[in-house]
């Protein structure tokens, strides 16, 4: 009975790290799932925060992930495994477990925190933080940036 | 007896793997051990507890987290020095810095890199949390091309992809905030707790503030991020000599008594520059004057 009980833990941390593997998250406030394996390659779908994106592949810096029935590439940095889905294997107890964890994932500093410290200090200069970070140089004049002071792309497969 | 064996052995098991991070296994162990009468549903719920608090505990601030403590400090620096609008020039260190981040370690943060300049003749580079970065005027000043300019950006995305402004935060505040966070009742977190959550960010960003205005970063920090500018720069194809020349001319102007922003907060150029120059030497990586770059650096800065 001892063995069977082993190995029934062993099977779930194997079928754990599968599960866990096929998923990925969006870490970002929002990313962009593209057609190539490049920064500026098209845009085909944009991906909110939290977003799980089915994983079909790897290839250096980028993964090929299906979001929406759209197969497209994200840049490591935009993303982290997830391991929520193991829940569906695990029945409901282990499902309750991960709702908790995603639950407790806002937790933290947050918005509301950043509103309470706002509270708290009045006189912060948010409103030029939020100018700052309005800011955007858009893909193309930012492709036309590099080329025109004959820099490299960046971000192919490294 | 034998069922104390069986709890000792399963115990050590999931002691392990809630070690290695896996509460969500533990807690499937926890529920076979239960359904097979070996251990009760009051010690699975105490294990399972205590794999999700060790598991919370142990974890890093997110990049969400990262984020409102970047925001908090740049409005603090905000706060201290005056905000110079100038779109074209913005536009310009924009282009320069994103480009840098796309081609750095950690291309994508939550919020994005974002680039501002702050209107003082102090010279000073600082980089918050999360991706916000100022360069001031008198920074600007400093560079004689855009290649030196990006030297001095690509140093600050360094700080930010090695989470420098993080590891200034007093690891107790970390700590003790996972705990109100990790508490049953952080569901729904409020009065008292949310008082003291809010007071621990704000230690937390003065802590940041600090080593950013006051005390600066240690010497090994200053050489990780060169190290990390000049593979950056070499990614993009600016001249990684842009980070030496512009290091060598501080260290004159730091041998010369300056004492002031950079100066204050960056010490050790002499250092600094003989472990960039060392590792020039040993990647050889050539220097790359471009006349089309230093037509629009003047054009832009002057």
């Amino acid at each position: 009975m001892k063995t069977k009980t082993w190995v029934i833990l062993l099977a779930l941390c194997l079928i754990s790290s599968v599960a866990a593997a096929a998923t990925v998250k969006v870490i970002t406030q929002e990313a962009m799932i593209r057609a190539d394996k490049r920064f500026f390659a098209p845009a085909l779908v944009r991906a909110p925060f939290g977003a799980a994106l089915e994983e079909l592949g790897r290839e250096g810096d980028w993964f090929r992930v299906n979001y929406q029935g759209k197969e497209g590439w994200i840049h490591k940095s935009a993303i982290q495994e997830q391991k929520f889905q193991l829940s569906s294997l695990a029945g409901g107890q282990a499902e309750e477990a991960s709702r908790d964890e995603v639950a407790l994932a806002g937790k933290g500093f947050n918005p509301e925190v950043e509103k309470a410290f706002r509270d708290k200090n009045p006189k912060m200069r948010y409103d030029l933080v939020n100018q700052v970070q309005a800011y955007r140089v858009e893909e193309q004049k930012l492709q036309a940036f590099i080329r025109a002071g004959n820099l490299r792309e960046p971000g192919g497969v490294q | 007896m034998k069922k104390n064996i069986f709890c000792t052995t399963a115990l050590s098991f999931l002691l392990v793997l809630f070690l290695a991070g896996c509460a969500e296994v533990v807690q499937m162990g926890t529920a076979v051990g239960e359904g097979m009468g070996k251990i009760s549903k009051e010690d699975r719920e105490a294990i399972d507890r205590a794999a999700k608090q060790t598991a919370k505990a142990a974890r890093p601030m997110t990049e969400q987290e990262e984020y409102y403590v970047g925001r908090a400090v740049a409005a603090t620096i905000l706060g201290r020095y005056r905000f110079y609008s100038n779109e074209r020039l913005t536009a310009y260190i924009n282009s320069i810095g994103q480009s840098l981040a796309l081609a750095s370690d950690r291309s994508y943060t939550f919020g994005g890199y974002h680039f501002a300049i702050l209107d003082t003749e102090e010279a000073n580079a600082l980089a918050c949390p999360g991706g916000i970065i100022f360069i001031t005027r008198g920074m600007l000043k400093e560079a004689q091309n855009e290649d030196q300019l990006a030297a001095i950006l690509a140093h600050e995305v360094a700080h930010v992809n090695h989470k420098d402004g993080l590891a200034s935060i007093q690891k107790s505040r970390w700590m003790e905030a996972l705990s109100i966070l990790g508490s049953e009742t952080a569901r729904k977190i409020g009065g008292a707790e949310m008082s003291k959550l809010v007071s621990l960010f704000e230690g937390s960003v003065d802590d940041v503030a600090k080593t950013l205005l006051v005390n600066g970063y240690g010497r090994e920090q200053e050489m990780k991020a060169d190290l990390g500018a000049l593979a950056f720069l070499n990614r993009l194809g600016y001249s990684p000599y842009g980070l030496t020349d512009s290091l060598e001319k501080m260290a004159r102007e730091q041998s010369g008594g300056s004492k002031q922003g950079i100066f204050a907060t960056h010490p050790g150029m002499n250092q600094r520059l003989a472990n960039s120059r060392s590792t020039l030497s040993k990647n050889q990586w050539p220097r790359k004057d471009d006349p089309a770059r230093d037509r629009r650096f003047r054009e832009f800065v002057g």
